[in-house]
């Protein structure tokens, strides 16, 4: 009988002691990310900075932020707009505090987690210390990073969210690059027309004017843009006319490779009509006048890129084929997303 | 008797499911800045490289990483990952405690600056934090080591000097290992507190094997020959100048 009672104690205590510990909430919720079938392996491994709800929310709101500039007037989401596939639409160059220019021009945001190299010279070399470089940079939001630290930390707001995300202790600047990358994270654009005809999704199909222009994309363009992100991330010299104005080496900055001078990132493609203008200094308005420069504006210098040393000549069907194909590269679905879209931050 | 068995089984299980654990013990690394002979004085104490030309130091920080501790045998003991910011105008920033095994220790190896996987690994936290200032951001990459102050010699605005070195590709990397041998062995155990007390020379930036002039080198920011060609001076510019074994 007394053996019995010991037996039934222990039992209890092994439950008692195996139980959930009461004090401790849930935690931040998972969030599940949609990832295309048909992508290759995200470069920026996610599973060092697990998404959460919590985590994407607190993403958003940092980047719709103005506070995050030194006068609290430009926001990530200024210059990034989402109607426009999270580029500048309209400014050739990027804009800043105090009426700053930049150099060159704001870059779409989106498949950012397959991407190798960011800006246009390649200069940072992850995902979650990009926003260091706008964050900081006198012609951008010209913000001391420690006291935009310390600014966090003051705000009871950001203190509870950044709590709901990442648990006890302070924001600190890893923190603040991993929530934003979160909400990076979640800016993909996978299911333009385009997409939809390559996974043969029933009653879609390319017009006539589309299948020209996608065949005369392959043969011309895609070895540079190449699918399915309409990039292969490398640097190379377009034969852009040198701009003396901007004196822009490109890539030769950050590898000091004479090699490299005038060579800038071969940007995706994916919602090109909604973000112009185009190049890395903006100079071309009007798609036309990309198709124009590739057939008959090249310059020759010496880092000039083989693949169009000699021009890529066009025909006026081809451009205008060319234009139709670009334009199934729209993704609506990216450009009307809610969860991405600018917030009012009131408090 | 049955109860017994059963509790002296429990007994042997827990034993079993005991972490095997290696004693560990501590080393401390007292860090000095001097400059030739003098204890290092930022802004106010003037210096001469080898050149004879006269400047001053208003900043003089360099990280330590990777430490692994010799035995007696030679073998190393990696030690785990650990990276430090020893930084002039911050006092506590110069004592550096390494946990390690249980042994007896000749000589303390680690690397000045940062190894090239935390450059490309995203954002840190703690020393390597870049919000201490140490990480270029156009370019991404920590400044391993840093030194500012100003020279008549120098021709840049307000005769500044600026050396921010870094770069941690393989071409021009300014990481640099440094392997230091204490003149007595030092013995890590719980209980003791073996301590090594290092000089940190800023003028070995400026001396061998590049001798450097402020006159046509004054500004060093990106990673590249000159910032490697400093690296490499400074590699030599710690010295074992006391030893406790207690």
């Amino acid at each position: 009988m007394i053996r019995q009672a010991i037996y039934i104690a222990c039992a209890f205590l092994l439950i008692w002691s195996c139980r959930r510990n009461p004090g401790v909430s849930p935690g931040p919720q998972p969030y599940q990310l949609e990832l295309p079938p048909d992508f290759p392996e995200p470069v920026y491994d996610i599973s060092q900075n697990p998404l959460t709800v919590e985590g994407i929310a607190l993403g958003r709101r940092l980047f719709y932020d103005p506070r995050l500039s030194r006068d609290s007037t430009i926001s990530c989401g200024f210059c990034h707009q989402q109607f426009a596939a999270f580029a500048h639409f309209d400014h050739p160059l990027s804009h800043g505090i105090d009426n700053r220019t930049g150099i060159r021009s704001v870059p779409g945001l989106f498949n950012l987690i397959w991407q190798k190299d960011f800006m246009w010279d390649g200069g940072v070399n992850h995902l979650e210390i990009q926003p260091l470089t706008p964050i900081t940079d006198p012609d951008e939001m010209g913000e001391d990073l420690a006291v935009l630290i310390s600014r966090l930390n003051a705000d009871a707001k950001y203190r509870s969210m950044f709590k709901a995300a990442f648990g006890e202790g302070e924001i600190n600047s890893q923190r603040l690059f991993r929530a934003l990358t979160q909400f990076m994270v979640t800016m993909n654009s996978f299911h333009s027309k385009y997409d939809s005809v390559k996974r043969q999704a029933p009653g879609v199909a390319f017009t006539y004017e589309e299948e020209q222009g996608y065949q005369v994309f392959q043969q011309k363009c895609a070895s540079c843009h190449k699918e399915p992100l309409f990039t292969d991330g490398s640097f190379r010299n377009n034969g852009l006319p040198y701009n003396a104005a901007l004196n822009d080496a490109g890539r030769m900055r950050i590898t000091n490779n004479t090699g490299d001078y005038l060579k800038f990132k071969v940007p995706s493609l994916r919602n090109i009509m909604k973000s112009p203008p185009y190049m890395h200094d903006g100079r071309f308005y009007d798609i036309f006048n990309v198709f124009d420069h590739y057939s008959e504006g090249i310059e020759q210098t010496p880092t000039i890129d083989p693949l169009v040393q000699n021009g890529i000549p066009l025909t006026e069907d081809e451009k205008r084929h060319l234009y139709f194909f670009l334009s199934t590269l729209t993704d609506p679905g990216f450009i009307n997303n809610k969860s991405l879209s600018e917030i009012l931050i009131e408090d | 008797m049955k109860p017994l068995y059963f509790l002296t089984a429990c007994l042997f299980l827990f034993a079993a499911c005991r972490k095997d654990t290696v004693e560990q013990g501590t080393m401390e690394l007292e860090f000095r800045n001097v400059a030739g002979n003098q204890p290092l004085t930022l802004n106010t104490a003037t210096y001469q490289n080898a050149e004879g030309e006269n400047f001053t130091i208003s900043a003089f920080k360099y990280y330590l990483s990777n430490f692994s501790l010799v035995k007696m045998d030679n073998s190393e003991v990696k030690l785990p990952a650990a990276y430090f910011l020893v930084d002039q105008a911050n006092e506590a920033s110069r004592v550096i405690k390494l946990a390690a095994p249980k042994g007896e220790y000749r000589a303390v190896k680690f690397l000045v600056g940062v190894d090239s996987t935390r450059n490309v690994s995203g954002a840190q936290t703690g020393a390597l934090d870049v919000v201490h200032g140490m990480f270029w951001s156009w370019n991404s990459g920590y400044i391993m080591a840093k030194l500012e102050g100003y020279s008549p010699a120098s021709t840049a605005p307000e005769n500044r000097l600026t050396f921010h070195i870094g770069g941690f590709r393989k071409e021009n990397s300014a990481i640099q290992e440094v392997l230091l041998t204490a003149p007595i062995s030092l013995t890590v155990e719980s209980g003791r507190l073996p301590q090594l007390m290092i000089d940190a020379d800023a003028l070995a930036w400026f001396n061998q094997p590049f001798p450097i002039k402020f006159a046509t080198t004054s500004t060093i920011h990106v990673p590249g020959e000159d910032a490697a060609k400093i690296a490499a001076n400074y590699r030599n510019m710690f010295r074992i100048t006391s030893v406790t074994d207690l």
